[in-house]
């Protein structure tokens, strides 16, 4: 652990990940304390402050009902978050669980799963999303299993190709040489060869999850209003560019650092646990 | 300077005199809501409207500036009971050269009664007949008081030219007609496309004198963004915006020096509330709503300028200055103990409600409003959920009621000036389901009172039967009625348009302010 925080603060870069990501998840944690409006998150109007640029009162400016942004882009990092975690937490395991059958097994069993993983990966992941939620309603429940459904077939194909190579080595073969069941070959002994990949991997698409949540809010198909989200403050900011400015390019910045900082994060966190690319 | 040079410089004097008449044509850029419907036979919404006032002529148009109305393609024209005699002026042809004649006039409200689209209930039980040349007969099967002033929507079309474009599967032309100009208006289509962009040039064949500086070209585009109309008129890229533009935009655009163009269509702001699905089937539940919207906030979120809004309070179902309105004073007001009082009374507990509170996607503003009727509705504990619908999706949606959403918000607007245009559309039970009907009311006193409203035949009697209509209306609360309002336009300084900014000038029917022939380029 001190080794592997050493080798993220050598990093200045990697170090800003780090410190971005805690100041994000602790804004979102806490955001009924830090907010300064912590009511804004639902559909308060205050029409006497709408429309306002930065001030010492909000410091990002308010949107076009008198809520405070700041607040909101702290709400919406909840729910960014949270859905950045919910869709990760699901499409991982499938997609390792998929990928280490496919890859360990070989055979037929290789030859479909990846096939379906293919077809997945075919489809441009933001239309397979909008086609989910088009037959679906735009909820936020819905607008998770959209990304999950998009997402789990790139865990497959990595953790796919890792445990192939695996499948040849010496250690595999001997444990296949004193008969250990299949089950616990490909969980035991290969699935923890993968995992510094998956958490690498986890982490660069937090980033990646919250940018796509976004668009699809963006194109008013995530998150439903009054609830806070980057994407849809985007959008809704977007049609008073320039003269109202800060309601875009505040939760766009806010897009941008949390991106940013999984990122970098990610970057540093290959490095602690010797992944190649 | 060589020679080389002189010749040079001929040169190019010479490419500058061949290529500037082509400088001098005067361009007018605007943009509407998609889609722009062609068919004058199927025209409803301002879009629509803007298209047939300009490429085609109606009998009659509205006084300037003053109630009443003048000939336009009719010389005079003679009442006798319901029995309505026109003469048609004998100067007239269309763009495509053929003469207008009293068929033509006959046609084209055969054609939209049998169509049924657009503003075709105007004309029901209308008949017409050619008695010569340039006479036509309109026969009306039972009195309607604003028979002449619903003329302003029967377009003239070109009977022989659609006849020549129609096929056996298609006997009026309808592709034809959307597609294509056939009228004898003062501009003609020179490219149509309902979703993108409608280019018009002006008509020098036109019957009357047109204004020297009347734009030579016009192009009308669809649905653009408003960031984009705001980037457009601030780079002198466009000359007017739509009256959709949310109220912010429109200020910001006066104040970097744009000229705001005004148009009072006698209409208002209606939200609507779907009375044929539960809870809103209810009275009570109507009521409840009814009394807790915000009538003082919403008013201040039109307003523009300190002397420019887009609304005035609303005092009831009849906006001011029309028949049966309520004095501009008894304006409407929040009462949430009475809010309070009503929901009691109705049957859904206000936590199982779940209202759909739907706006257009095409008009920014709506969503403003539905945050504060979610926040005024969630006062009295009513949940809500806010959904965008896309204006040709919202007029899909409407056509059943258990697809039309709770509350929609409308803006309405006597389509002739008249009231019975307002409201007839609205509220009587045999036209449901229509962008302007979401209600789905079904009321026999309200049907009575807006059919003694159509018939007159004394303005006493109109008077009296909207103002009963009104108190119905009041009671029966199927609609919030948020603010009378006017369009506002920001436009640039390089267009004139006396009546869209002189009261003396303004015809007080939406869309008609728009009749290019009228305006003036200055540059």
């Amino acid at each position: 652990m001190t080794r592997a925080l050493r080798i993220i603060a050598s990093n200045p870069m990697s170090l800003a990940g780090l410190l971005l990501v805690l100041l994000i998840v602790a804004a979102a944690i806490f955001a009924p304390w830090v907010a300064p409006f912590p009511t804004h998150n639902t559909a308060v109007i205050d029409f006497a402050y709408a429309n306002q640029g930065p001030s010492a009162r909000n410091w990002m400016g308010t949107d076009l009902v008198g809520r405070d942004i700041f607040s909101r882009i702290l709400y919406a990092y909840r729910i960014s978050l949270g859905l950045g975690i919910v869709v990760l937490i699901i499409a991982a395991p499938v997609g390792t669980v998929v990928g280490l059958l496919a890859g360990y097994l070989g055979g037929w069993t290789e030859s479909v799963l990846m096939r379906l993983v293919d077809v997945f990966l075919s489809i441009p992941p933001l239309v397979l999303a909008i086609a989910v939620l088009g037959v679906l309603e735009p909820t936020l429940t819905n607008a998770m299993i959209a990304v999950t459904v998009m997402w789990w077939p790139w865990y497959a194909r990595l953790v796919y190709s890792i445990a192939r190579s695996e499948r040849e080595e010496g250690y595999v073969l001997a444990a296949e040489v004193i008969g250990a069941p299949t089950a616990h070959i490909a969980f035991r002994e290969v699935l923890p060869n993968c995992l510094p990949a998956i958490i690498t991997k986890m982490t660069l698409d937090m980033g990646f999850v919250i940018i796509i949540a976004s668009s699809l809010s963006f194109l008013g198909l995530g998150v439903q209003p009054p609830t806070p989200d980057l994407g849809s403050m985007v959008a809704e900011g977007a049609r008073y560019l320039p003269d109202s400015w800060w309601m875009t390019v505040f939760p766009g910045l806010a897009i941008l650092l949390a991106v940013f900082g999984f990122n970098l994060l990610g970057d540093g966190l290959r490095e602690v646990l010797g992944v190649d690319e | 300077m060589t020679n080389r040079h002189l010749l040079a410089g001929a040169a190019l004097a010479a490419a500058t005199a061949l290529t500037s008449p082509a400088f001098a044509q005067s361009v007018l850029r605007l943009d509407e809501v998609a889609v722009g419907e062609l068919d004058p036979a199927k025209a409803s919404d301002y879009a629509d409207s803007i298209l047939m006032f300009n490429v085609y002529d109606t009998l009659v148009l509205p006084k300037q500036g003053e109630p009443g109305h003048d000939p336009h393609l009719a010389e005079s024209w003679e009442v006798d009971g319901a029995t309505y005699t026109f003469t048609l002026r004998d100067d007239v042809s269309f763009q495509s050269g053929n003469p207008l004649r009293a068929e033509d006039v006959v046609y084209s409200l055969e054609r939209m009664q049998t169509l049924g689209q657009g503003l075709s209930h105007l004309f029901g039980g209308v008949t017409a007949e050619a008695v010569d040349e340039r006479t036509v007969r309109f026969e009306l099967e039972e009195p309607y008081a604003p028979f002449v002033a619903s003329l302003i929507r029967l377009p003239i079309v070109d009977k022989a030219l659609v006849e020549e474009n129609a096929t056996e599967d298609d006997p009026w032309g309808e592709a034809f007609l959307s597609g294509t100009g056939a009228g004898t208006g003062a501009y003609t289509v020179t490219s149509h496309n309902p979703q993108d962009e409608t280019v018009m040039a002006v008509n020098d064949g036109y019957f009357l004198d047109i204004n020297e500086a009347a734009p030579d070209e016009v192009r009308l585009r669809y649905s653009l963004e408003a960031a984009t109309v705001r980037t457009l008129l601030a780079q002198g890229e466009h000359d007017i915006a739509s009256q959709w533009l949310p109220p912010e935009v429109i200020r910001a655009l006066a104040e970097d020096g744009a000229q705001l163009f005004t148009e009072s269509g006698t209409g208002a702001f209606y939200i609507k509330m779907n009375t044929a699905r539960a809870p809103l089937d209810d009275v009570n539940c109507r009521q409840a709503l009814a009394h807790a919207f915000d009538y003082d906030t919403a008013l201040r979120m039109v307003a523009i300028t300190d002397e420019v809004s887009s609304g005035s309070a609303s005092t009831g179902a009849i906006p001011v200055g029309m028949f049966g309105a309520n004095p501009a004073e008894e304006v409407l007001t929040r009462d949430l103990d009475a809010a309070r009082e009503y929901l009691a009374d109705c049957p859904t507990p206000p936590e199982d409600w779940n209202l759909e509170i739907s706006w257009i996607a095409e008009v920014p503003l709506e969503e403003r409003f539905a945050l504060l009727m979610q926040a005024n509705f969630a006062e009295l504990g009513i949940s809500s959920t806010i959904e965008t619908l896309p204006w040709a999706l919202f007029t899909e949606r409407v056509a059943s009621p258990e697809n039309t959403p709770h509350i929609s918000q409308i803006f309405v607007n006597a389509v002739t000036g008249d009231p019975d245009t307002l409201l007839y559309g609205m509220y009587h039970s045999s036209t449901p389901g229509t962008w302007q009907s979401p209600e789905y009311l079904d009321d026999a006193d309200v049907d009575a009172a807006l059919e003694a409203g159509r018939r007159g035949p004394g303005e006493a009697e109109r008077e009296a039967a909207y103002s009963d209509l009104n108190d119905r209306l009041m009671e029966l609360a199927p609609t919030i009625y948020g603010y009378d309002r006017q369009s506002v336009f920001a436009a640039s300084n390089r267009v004139n348009a006396p009546a869209l900014s002189d009261p003396d000038m303004a015809f007080g029917v939406d869309g008609m302010g728009f009749s290019f022939r009228l305006m003036e380029m200055t540059e």
